[in-house]
């Protein structure tokens, strides 16, 4: 891939005649079709969602869970706006998320650079070390950073959660970078080096242009996952000032009882801003650069 | 941009601090509060009712009648989740973040754990000193106490409930009286109940295979075959229980027998607690038998027919226990404020909203119960308490057999092993567990 | 290693090691990963119910587990979860990819393709607890959508008793991972399509390469990097699973669908005996560690022969 391929693009000749052959055909508005038929079925769950987000419990109860709201009830969800203080909710889920993105995507980042173009000795052990993050079930890691967190003082802080996840998503953000890195062109390396660039310099002129795309993913992915992470801030946000949307989300269900129309509610609401998200951020996805197409 | 110490200097720092942070652990469990005194300001108040229901109705109102009586207090209030206080519980009372009083369930499992590590406190010398240890008839009065291995039933108090509940059975008024029936008053009566129901093409009980209603089905046909000093035996191991005696082989034969009759839908192994109630709302099953938990939202989603409850045909006992237990962690900062505001939920005021409203109060004067559906269901509770009726729950003796007995009974359901195997599955688990209790 | 025996980019002076750009991440993780994991292992070795002190027990607890067959049947249907969480949504994520990179953002513009995108992906931002609610309501089996349909369409015999069945609950549960698992793949394998450079395409479409033949000769090896990634990741998730299990079926019916996590869950929390369950977690990571090593050195391999074909 590093090595120049010249390529003659044919000037003479008719293209149209092929492009027009593209272009027109049932061939692809089959394959649409069916691609958009799967995405349908993928999203008849959601359909069930909205249908039972604004339904009064009562409905529910009667009429079952596959039937259109008669009314659009807004009161659960109301209810539940206040009663969780939702704004607050939301406001410390987009800091940590957003925080532990940027952060977790930084760390990956410079951790690739030395494990996949640096080329650090020992570098796959390493990289396998750093998954181990991603390995061990959260669970036994929950004791242990309870502790820890009790005597540093950031028990109940939403920092522990921020700290904790940068550590835990990173571990995947390295693995994924360096794995890019890995099969980085040097070329484009040793020519910045001979322009006399430091290492510091070029990871920042050249290869963070380069992985833009991959960073993106890494971003993504890492606010979502981290927007819904449930187990960890159940354990260190002990505050309801602190806590996250999925946290609060857990008090619509009780020991034997749950509140299923509002759970509905409240997941869409909190869905929304994650899904938000990602479609901004797809943006940058397709603003790809190739890594042959530098300078 | 070189390289400058400046950067090296940083980068150091952060291995630095990281290596503090590794270096400061040890085992130190939270600070203790050495009981708070009476000039503190605030009440940190915890539980995990809804809202809108009778627990969250009434202790709202006590929260105002508290504030009241308490200028210049404030009660701190946060509801939280179920969830978080049953995983976490342990480890927030361990801290300094916890509350100054708090719901939390009553069980081996969760207050006895608790008072047995030391982190709730003993409150028997209150508690008889402001009466409320005459205001609960002794079955309330076993969750409430727990003994140095946090075992229920004797030792000191712990916490205290403003609550009752029990499992019941809940029927549909409208498809008896389309059938032509009439409420039973012995086993053999509903059995033939459940035989017209069946004739005529419906499945007369709901049931949930996945979760507890179908172990709690389990338990009370085995109630009506036992005498109090088993219960004893089998909540807190006064005794041996055997696993293949008359009284837990009824229970599984029985059960097997209703599941092949079509008494209990043979499908049900996956469904939740929730699609079984749902099922009872919308008038497909005629019957259910689950607990008084579900009566304030029968009462708020029911329409389009009459319902009514009536306990479990012939049984002395039914499943059943005091509600949660208000608490006092060890590190709360102003036990005194708590003892009042429980005070405050113990009086008949109080205990009168929660029963007006789809509650069952533990010490309501009957008078003050003016709403007749709240009325039907106090009756029927009042009535086991009469007769020291309460059994507790079937998964309560060891921990994690709640687990065993939804898939254990599952089997059941599936008839994909005989109640003999089951059984013998159920007795390994529970004597491992009294074993390792041991 | 590359053909070289330096590292690229021999230092300059003044420069910093590479090893000082591991140094932040390296002390997190050793601060958060490494010490919790090594007192998991600690309390492995103890009988302790979370409070209080544990009490030393030695292997009692491996002993323990190792015959407990319970055990035993959930790593069998972690194997069911392999396949369901990584064998089909890498294919099927790489071919939707492909379709929608390839073709549809060629043919029809790249809005459609990133909109047919995000439909792909929603599952994966829904959280579980609503995941294991829609899907129990699709899949009740009285009055689910999926066994309505199926009456309504005359196939009454086809309406089985999805989760409740032993014979039916873990395929089930399959499905719906695919469902929550295929749009990671899809994500991912797009963002590694765009990384390929466009000549290399056209070169070979001008030497009459077809859409198949250019995408196994030149796609397939291009984002290999990103396929070890996807495969290595989705296993690690499905040993892991957790979540779905716990809404769907709790590990039931009789424990048909009980999977490492779930059991482990069983032993750390209602049991209180987090000492067993620090030993499931622990053999739990060890295993994960054996498969994600194994991944490892083959994609060193197929790195080096890269390098070395260069």
């Amino acid at each position: 891939m590093s090595t120049a391929v010249v390529t003659t693009a044919p000037t003479t000749g008719p293209v149209t005649p092929a492009r027009s052959r593209h272009r027109r055909g049932a061939m692809r508005w089959v394959i649409l079709g069916v691609i958009t038929v799967g995405g349908i079925a993928m999203m008849i769950p959601f359909v069930i969602m909205l249908l039972n987000a604004f339904k009064s419990p009562q409905e529910y109860s009667n009429a079952g869970p596959l039937t259109l709201p008669t009314d659009l009830y807004f009161d659960g969800l109301i209810n539940f706006w206040n009663r969780v203080d939702y704004p607050e909710k939301l406001w410390n889920s987009i800091v940590i998320s957003g925080t532990v993105a940027v952060a977790a995507t930084l760390v990956s980042l410079l951790n690739a650079y030395a494990l996949g173009i640096g080329r650090v000795r020992g570098r796959l052990w390493l990289v396998g070390l750093f998954m181990l993050a991603n390995m061990i079930p959260q669970e036994s890691l929950v004791y242990p950073l309870y502790f820890m967190a009790k005597q540093v003082g950031l028990y109940n802080s939403i920092w522990a959660v921020v700290i904790i996840f940068t550590v835990i998503q990173s571990a995947f953000g390295t693995y994924l970078l360096a794995s890019v890195l890995g099969t980085f062109p040097p070329a484009l390396l040793e020519a910045a080096r001979l322009d006399g660039a430091s290492r510091w310099t070029i990871l920042w002129r050249v290869v963070y242009p380069i992985t833009r795309p991959t960073l993106s993913v890494l971003m993504i992915f890492f606010f979502i996952w981290t927007w819904n992470e449930f187990y960890i801030p159940l354990v260190m946000l002990i505050d309801n000032s602190s806590q996250t949307i999925p946290v609060a989300l857990a008090a619509l269900q009780g020991d034997r009882l749950m509140d299923v129309p509002t759970i509905n509610a409240g997941s869409l609401i909190s869905l929304l801003p994650a899904v938000l998200f990602f479609l901004i951020f797809q943006r940058t996805l397709t603003r790809g650069i190739t890594a042959g197409a530098v300078k | 941009m070189r390289t400058t110490p400046t950067r090296l200097a940083a980068l150091t720092g952060a291995v630095a601090l990281a290596a503090g942070l590794t270096a400061c652990s040890g085992s130190d469990d939270g600070g203790g509060g050495d009981g708070g005194t009476a000039d503190a300001t605030s009440l940190k108040l915890w539980h995990y009712e809804s809202p809108n229901g009778a627990m969250g109705i009434a202790w709202a109102e006590a929260i105002k009648v508290f504030e009241e009586e308490h200028p210049g207090v404030t009660i701190e209030f946060e509801e939280k989740s179920f969830e978080q206080i049953q995983q976490t519980a342990g480890m927030i009372l361990s801290s300094d973040e916890g509350p100054d009083i708090m719901e939390y369930n009553k069980g081996n499992a969760t207050t006895g754990l608790l008072s047995s590590q030391g982190l709730l406190t003993d409150i028997t010398a209150v508690a008889d000193e402001r009466g409320w240890t005459d205001m609960l008839s002794p079955s309330l009065a076993t969750t409430a106490q727990y003994d140095e291995s946090g075992v229920m039933g004797s030792g000191n108090w712990f916490g205290i409930p403003n609550y009752g509940e029990f499992v019941t059975v809940y029927y549909n008024k409208a498809m008896f009286e389309d059938a032509g029936l009439e409420v039973p008053t012995s086993l053999d009566e509903m059995v033939e109940v459940m035989d017209t129901f069946v004739a005529e093409g419906v499945t007369p009980l709901g049931m949930a295979g996945a979760e507890y209603p179908a172990g709690q089905l389990f338990y009370q046909l085995t109630l009506s075959q036992v005498d109090r000093q088993w219960i004893t035996d089998y909540q807190m191991f006064t005794g041996p229980v055997d696993w293949q005696g008359p009284e837990l082989t009824f229970g599984a034969e029985t059960f097997a027998e209703w599941v092949d009759a079509g008494y209990v839908a043979s499908d049900s192994a996956s469904l939740k607690a929730e699609d079984m109630g749902v099922a009872f709302i919308n008038g497909t099953y005629p019957m259910m038998v689950s607990g008084s938990w579900w009566y304030g939202r029968l009462v708020d989603e029911i329409d389009g027919f009459e319902w009514g409850v009536f306990n479990f045909p012939g049984n002395t006992f039914n499943a059943g226990s005091s509600g949660n237990l208000w608490v006092v962690p060890t590190n709360s900062k102003a036990p005194e404020l708590a003892y009042d505001f429980i005070d405050i939920t113990m009086r008949p005021e109080i205990q009168a909203i929660l029963g007006n409203n789809g509650g069952l109060p533990v010490a309501a004067d009957p008078a003050d119960i003016t709403d007749a559906k709240s009325q039907e269901l106090i009756t029927a509770f009042n009535e086991v308490l009469e007769n020291d009726g309460l059994a507790f729950y079937p998964d309560w003796p060891v921990p994690g057999f709640y687990d065993v007995i939804v898939n254990s009974v599952q089997k059941l359901i599936n008839g994909s092993a005989e109640p003999a195997t089951v059984l013998d599955e159920l007795g390994a688990a529970y004597d491992q567990g009294v074993a390792n209790a041991g | 290693m590359s053909t070289t025996a330096t590292t690229t980019l021999p230092r300059i002076r003044g420069e910093v090691s590479y090893w000082a750009y591991l140094v932040p991440g390296g002390a997190l993780f050793l601060a958060i990963i490494v010490l919790p994991f090594v007192m998991n292992i600690y309390f492995s070795l103890t009988r302790w119910p979370g409070l209080g002190d544990p009490t030393f027990i030695g292997l009692e607890n491996y002993v323990r587990l190792f015959q407990d067959e319970v055990f035993w049947t959930s790593f069998r249907n972690s194997i069911a979860m392999i396949v369901a969480m990584v064998v089909v949504p890498t294919l099927l994520g790489l071919l939707l990819a492909a379709v929608l990179f390839d073709y549809i953002g060629k043919k029809f513009s790249g809005s459609v393709s990133s909109g047919l995108r995000a439909v792909y992906y929603l599952p994966q931002i829904l959280p579980v607890t609503v995941v294991g609610i829609l899907w129990s309501w699709i899949l009740n089996p009285q009055t689910g959508a999926l066994n309505v349909v199926l009456r309504s369409l005359g196939l009454d015999g086809m309406a089985l008793n999805w989760l409740g069945s032993t014979d039916t609950a873990l395929p089930s549960v399959m499905a719906v991972m695919v469902w929550v698992q295929v749009g990671y793949p899809v994500v991912i394998f797009m963002s590694a399509l765009q990384r390929v450079d466009p000549e290399l395409y056209e070169a070979a479409e001008l030497d009459g390469a077809g859409w198949f033949t250019r995408f196994r000769a030149i796609t397939l090896p291009q984002i290999k990097p990103e396929t070890f990634v996807v495969t290595l990741t989705c296993t690690i998730a499905a040993l892991k699973v957790f979540g779905p299990i716990y809404v769907l079926t709790r590990g039931g019916p009789e424990n048909s669908t009980n999977v490492p996590s779930y059991f482990a869950y069983q032993n750390f929390f209602p049991k209180s005996q987090v000492g067993y369950g620090a030993a499931i977690a622990t053999v739990l990571t060890v295993i994960v560690l054996l498969v994600a090593a194994i991944f490892m050195v083959l994609q060193a391999r197929s790195e080096r022969k890269e390098a070395e074909g260069r």
